[in-house]
């Protein structure tokens, strides 16, 4: 029997945005219900440790203390004491971005940019074109673009200009903050948040037991409205609006659907409009990070070495222990290099000793010893590290990031459903909102499906679930 | 359905989420991350936050009421501004606050009936004991039981509890004093509403509480402003905001301003030199037993105070007299 109360709202994925939505809704007293496909939650936000003590995220992973406040976890984080990033090129390291500046072949050829800008106000066409006008040719040429364009997998002529997001605030802003850092011992968070204000006070911490204790943390008095195992394979649309799922085969009415899938799957769970289609074009970039466990420690000249040369197959090698020594054991360190790729390409099928194996010699450079240095690594994967920005869909993205997904009671959210470059605090605090706006819409009216005469095709529509359902 | 709770992190504080007390929703923007600076009674980071809609910072999650025994210390100084412990300062701010608190009491009758809420050590009662009329009747209520035993040695009547759950008699008081408590209460409506309904018609409630659009807050909001006191400060005011809390209650506004205090400036820059891990002797310089910075700030604030941005709101709100009360009760 299907039972007659309002059925919960359906969230599709139990990483920090599906949890972080849960809990807005059972904060305003509407039910919900999430199923995570994995076996575990906190998806990108899953912290790994092996057995020699060696801890790993996707990347290097952090977030604010303004956001283990939030989730009461102030206590259990520790302070990333320093972050800095430096880029490597002819054999030479500078600081990113303020020693690149001291470059005066950079200077000069961004400040005739500039000065060209002025007079040519029409919009650039396309990533090459915006990188090159903010920056000057030579820095856009010889950093700025070829490190989009390994990061992206495309040529930045085929990338949007909106792949450059400015950072808020002036140079002079960036440097209080950064002296900020220097002086309190804490790698205070720059260029990281977009939906709060950055602060001399708000800084980079990491929780105890690894990122994953957050999403841990988020799903705390939420454990019975979770199913592991239960991937979303159907998301019914009736009348434009999205009224059940489907999951593991079997049937489940949902007052709404908010979807955290990458948005790229999600025209293809939505059964019953194809309002969604042109998101399906949506490309994500594809990433190995190699974890190269090493003997020693500082191996890098900082934390994060930026790659812009052809020669490398790495665009990025991160030494995450500068900046968390707590992520290895003494006197050992990580090395984690980031190289971009297809699913399913040649380089994503390689065995794990074969990346680890070329990815030794493509830091060699950096530490030519690595080798000799060498204790073990670990491959991690994911087909959808970042969204793609292609200008052939750039129209369709706009239209999803303000008007959302255009099916009603469907809102897809997270970095991946929002195809957005969001760092974790961005999503939760996005997210908060978005799920707090949906609770204040079904409060004002109960889904249309409950409506006293339904028109004839929504009758049929709902028979067709109703007859699916499983109570 | 029940709200959703943490458990507390080892040594942490049992903590619970909090709502805007306004408009009853959580729908904020986070504006400070901070410590307990001042007696470190946890190692909890603590979070304050500012309603979308009514512009009310508030403590977001706040420490549950189990905690209080914890976040209010033996040494904690409101159950302790004695001369001996106090000094110059002691002596200094009897006189300031005596004049303040005869311009409220003005047009008092010679049997007023006097009730302090959140009296602390007795101190403001015993002021008004010594230079008000000798035939006022005062009284104070703190649900501590330190404050009730630091009253009783000055002679005072307190009763322990709150004005939400004592039993005191109705539209009775001729003024009630509610100074730097009401920042410190999880439930301001609920509490405003009992001050209001033990005023006779017409009694007035003169309310003192830190105010969050003043240039201390400006300069240190981010995290070390005095006026947090973390994590005892849940909910914090500024005059709009102060404002509609008393109007929700059906009191009428009288007067609503800034008045000067120093203390937020001093315990903002001792929060920030603590936080720094600046020199010990620098540190203690900055707190209740300086006079120098005291008296420095003081000055300072005026100044402020004079363009109405003092550090701290004094409302006077006024329980509206029978014939125009609107509130049947
Ligand atoms: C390399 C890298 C480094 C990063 N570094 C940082 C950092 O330092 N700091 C920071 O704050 N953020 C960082 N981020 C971003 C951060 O990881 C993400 O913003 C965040 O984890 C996204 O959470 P989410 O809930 O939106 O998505 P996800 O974590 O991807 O969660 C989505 C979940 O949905 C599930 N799912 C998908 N489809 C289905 C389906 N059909 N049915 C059921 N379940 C489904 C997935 O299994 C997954 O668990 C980084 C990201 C990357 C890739
Ligand atoms: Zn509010």
């Amino acid at each position: 029997m299907r039972s007659h109360k309002t059925p919960p709202v359906a969230i599709v994925g139990g990483g920090i945005a599906g949890l972080t939505a849960a809990r807005a809704l059972r904060e305003r007293a509407i039910p919900v219900r999430i199923f995570e496909a994995g076996t575990e939650l906190a998806g990108l936000a899953r912290s790994f440790k092996d057995e020699q003590g060696f801890s790993f995220d996707f990347g290097a992973h952090f977030v604010t203390n303004r956001l283990a406040a939030a989730l009461d976890m102030g206590a259990v984080c520790r302070t990333v004491p320093r972050y800095g990033e430096v880029v490597r090129k002819g054999g030479r390291y500078s600081a990113y971005p303020l020693g690149l500046l001291a470059n005066p072949r950079h200077d000069l050829s961004a400040a005739s940019a500039r000065l060209r800008a002025l007079f040519d106000r029409t919009p650039p066409r396309d990533a090459a074109e915006a990188f090159r006008r903010e920056y000057g040719e030579a820095f856009a040429d010889e950093i700025a673009l070829p490190l989009v364009e390994a990061w992206a997998g495309a040529p930045a002529d085929r990338l949007a200009p909106s792949v450059l997001q400015k950072l808020p605030g002036s140079i002079l802003r960036t440097l209080l903050m950064r002296a900020a850092g220097r002086l309190t011992h804490r790698a205070v968070a720059i260029g990281y948040c977009r939906e709060q204000p950055e602060s001399p006070h708000v800084w980079h911490v990491y929780p105890e037991g690894g990122m994953g204790a957050l999403c841990a943390r988020l799903a705390e008095g939420l454990e019975e409205t979770v199913s592991l195992q239960s991937r979303v394979e159907k998301i019914y649309v009736v009348d434009g609006r999205a009224v059940g799922l489907r999951v593991n085969g079997k049937d489940f009415d949902a007052a709404a659907v908010i979807s955290t899938a990458p948005i790229h799957v999600l025209p293809k769970l939505v059964e019953g409009t194809d309002a969604l289609a042109p998101f399906a074009a949506f490309k994500f970039r594809a990433m190995t990070f190699c974890n190269l466990h090493l003997h020693g420690r500082g191996l890098l000249p900082d934390v994060v070495v930026w790659l812009p040369e052809r020669g490398f197959r790495t665009f990025r090698v991160t030494e995450a222990t500068q900046s968390m020594p707590w992520l290895a054991p003494e006197g050992k360190t990580t090395l984690t290099i980031d190289v971009g790729c297809h699913a399913g390409d040649a380089w994503w099928q390689l065995s794990e000793e074969a990346v680890i194996d070329r990815c030794l010699d493509d830091v060699r450079p950096l530490v030519p010893d690595v080798r000799e240095r060498l204790i073990g690594g670990r491959v991690l994967r994911t087909p959808i590290a970042y969204p793609v920005f292609l200008r052939e869909y750039e129209n369709a993205r706009r239209r999803l990031s303000e008007d959302g997904t255009g099916v009603a009671g469907l809102l897809s959210v997270g970095r991946n459903g929002e195809f957005d470059h969001l760092l974790m605090e961005d999503v939760y605090y996005r997210t908060l909102d978005r799920a707090r706006r949906l609770a204040d819409e079904l409060r004002r009216a109960p889904a249309p499906r409950n409506a006293p005469s339904p028109t004839p095709a929504r009758r049929r529509g709902k028979a067709a679930v109703a007859s699916r359902a499983v109570s | 359905m029940q709200a959703l709770r943490w458990a507390p992190t080892p040594d942490g504080l049992a903590m619970e989420p909090a709502r805007c007390c306004l408009c009853g929703l959580d729908d904020s923007d986070p504006v400070a991350v901070g410590e307990d600076f001042e007696y470190r009674t946890s190692p909890e980071v603590f979070r304050a936050v500012r309603c979308r809609r009514c512009d009310l910072v508030y403590l977001n999650p706040r420490p549950a009421p189990t905690e209080l025994s914890r976040i209010y210390p033996a040494d904690y100084h409101a159950y302790d501004f004695s001369p001996e412990s106090f000094g110059l300062v002691h002596a200094v701010r009897r006189r300031l606050e005596a004049r303040r608190m005869l311009a409220w009491c003005a047009g008092l009758p010679d049997d007023a009936r006097i009730l302090d809420v959140g009296c602390g050590d007795g101190f403001h009662l015993e002021v008004l004991k010594e230079f008000g009329r000798p035939g006022w009747r005062l009284e104070g209520i703190d649900p501590d039981p330190r404050a009730v035993e630091a009253g009783a040695r000055r002679g005072l009547t307190v009763h322990r509890g709150t004005v939400q759950t004592l039993d005191l008699p109705r539209s009775t008081y001729d003024l009630a004093l509610h100074i730097m408590t009401l920042e410190h209460v999880d439930d301001p409506i609920g509490v405003l509403e009992g001050i209001h309904d033990v005023l006779r018609p017409g009694g007035r409630c003169v309310i003192v509480t830190d105010n969050v659009e003043s240039p201390d807050f400006r300069l240190f909001g981010g995290r070390h402003w005095g006026g947090y006191h973390f994590p005892r400060h849940l909910h914090l005011f500024s005059k709009k905001t102060l404002g509609a809390a008393a109007a929700r209650v059906g009191f009428e506004v009288e007067s609503l301003r800034t008045i000067v205090s120093p203390v937020n400036w001093v315990y903002s820059i001792r929060n920030l030199l603590v936080d720094l891990q600046g020199p010990e002797w620098l540190v203690e310089r900055f707190s209740l037993r300086s006079p120098g910075a005291l008296a420095a700030f003081t000055v300072l604030d005026a100044v402020n105070a004079r363009v109405g941005r003092g550090a701290v709101l004094n409302a006077v709100l006024r329980r509206p007299p029978l014939h125009v009360s609107a509130k049947a009760n």
